[in-house]
C-alpha cells in the first residue's frame, strides 16, 4: 500500500490516461459499426471478430490502449489503485462528447448534474488522500 | 438488456482483475521518479519482468473482448453507465487484495462519481 497523495500532476496525469481511453473506446465503436453486425450470436463471433480485426479503426482503438497502458502504470507506481480507480472517470466527461461529434449519439442537458456530481465525487476522494497522510503523520 | 448487463458485469471482472495484477506488479517495483524518464523506464522494466503483469495484460485483453461484444449489440450511451458498478467493486476488491483503506472520504467520493455516472446513464 503506498500512501501518495494526489498532486496536481498526478492528477493530470490520470486525465490523460482518460482522454485516451476515450479515443480508444471511440476507435472501438467506430470499427464495429462499421462492420454493420448489430447482434452477436453463437453462430456469428467467427464472422464478428474477422470483421473487427479487419478494421482499421479497431486496431488504432487497440494501439492507444496499449499507449495508455504506458500512463497508467506510472499512475500506479504511486497512486492506491481505489484512488486512482474513481479519479479515472474523467472520461465521463469526454466520452459523451466524442460520440456526440464522430457517433452523432444526442446529449441529454440532464448529463452536467451527473458531470457535477463525479467532480463532487473526485474532490472527495482527492481529500481522502490527505487525510490519510494526516493520520499517518499523527501516527 | 440483461444479457448486456451481465455481459458487462463479466468485462468489469476481468478488468478489476487485470488492475489488480497491475497494481501488484507496480507495488513490487521499486517506485520510480517520474521526473526522470530513466528512472521511469527501470521502473516498467521492472514491472515487465514479472508474470503478473502480464497475467493482468490477458485478464485486461479478456475484458476488452467481452466489453465489444456488449457494445457491438449497444451504444455507448447505454453501455457506459452500466459500467458504473465498476467503481464500488474495484473498491472493495482494492481493499481485500491490495489490503488499500476504505475511508469515510474515499466511500463517499466514490458513491458520488457512481451516482454522477449512473446520473449520465438516465438522462
Amino acid at each position: 500500500m503506498r500512501k501518495n497523495h494526489l498532486t496536481l500532476n498526478m492528477f493530470l496525469l490520470i486525465v490523460m490516461t482518460d482522454i485516451g481511453e476515450s479515443i480508444a473506446q471511440t476507435f472501438l465503436k467506430k470499427g464495429l459499426n462499421l462492420t454493420g453486425i448489430t447482434s452477436i450470436t453463437f453462430a456469428n463471433i467467427g464472422e464478428f471478430l474477422s470483421a473487427a480485426a479487419s478494421s482499421y479503426f479497431v486496431w488504432l482503438g487497440m494501439l492507444v490502449f496499449l499507449l495508455n497502458f504506458f500512463l497508467w502504470m506510472a499512475v500506479l507506481s504511486r497512486i492506491d489503485l481505489s484512488v486512482a480507480f474513481p479519479v479515472g472517470s474523467t472520461s465521463y466527461i469526454f466520452v459523451p462528447i466524442l460520440a456526440m461529434v464522430f457517433l452523432h449519439e444526442t446529449l441529454n442537458p440532464l448529463r452536467w448534474m451527473g458531470i457535477a456530481l463525479i467532480i463532487l465525487g473526485i474532490h472527495f476522494v482527492s481529500k481522502s488522500t490527505r487525510a490519510d497522510i494526516k493520520e499517518t503523520a499523527k501516527a | 438488456m440483461i444479457k448486456i448487463f451481465f455481459l458487462i458485469l463479466l468485462a468489469e471482472i476481468w478488468g478489476i482483475t487485470g488492475q489488480i495484477l497491475y497494481k501488484k506488479s507496480a507495488n513490487s517495483a521499486e517506485m520510480p521518479d517520474l521526473r526522470s524518464i530513466r528512472s521511469y523506464f527501470k521502473f516498467m522494466k521492472s514491472v515487465f519482468s514479472m508474470p503478473a503483469l502480464w497475467l493482468g495484460f490477458a485478464c485486461i485483453f479478456m475484458g476488452l473482448v467481452t466489453f465489444l461484444f456488449a457494445l457491438a449489440q449497444t451504444d455507448l450511451s447505454i453501455a457506459f453507465p452500466i459500467d458504473s458498478m465498476q467503481y464500488i467493486v474495484a473498491l472493495v476488491a482494492s481493499h481485500f487484495f491490495l489490503g488499500e483503506k476504505i475511508t469515510k472520504y474515499k466511500l463517499a467520493g466514490t458513491l458520488l462519481v457512481m451516482a454522477g455516472v449512473l446520473l449520465v446513464a438516465m438522462s
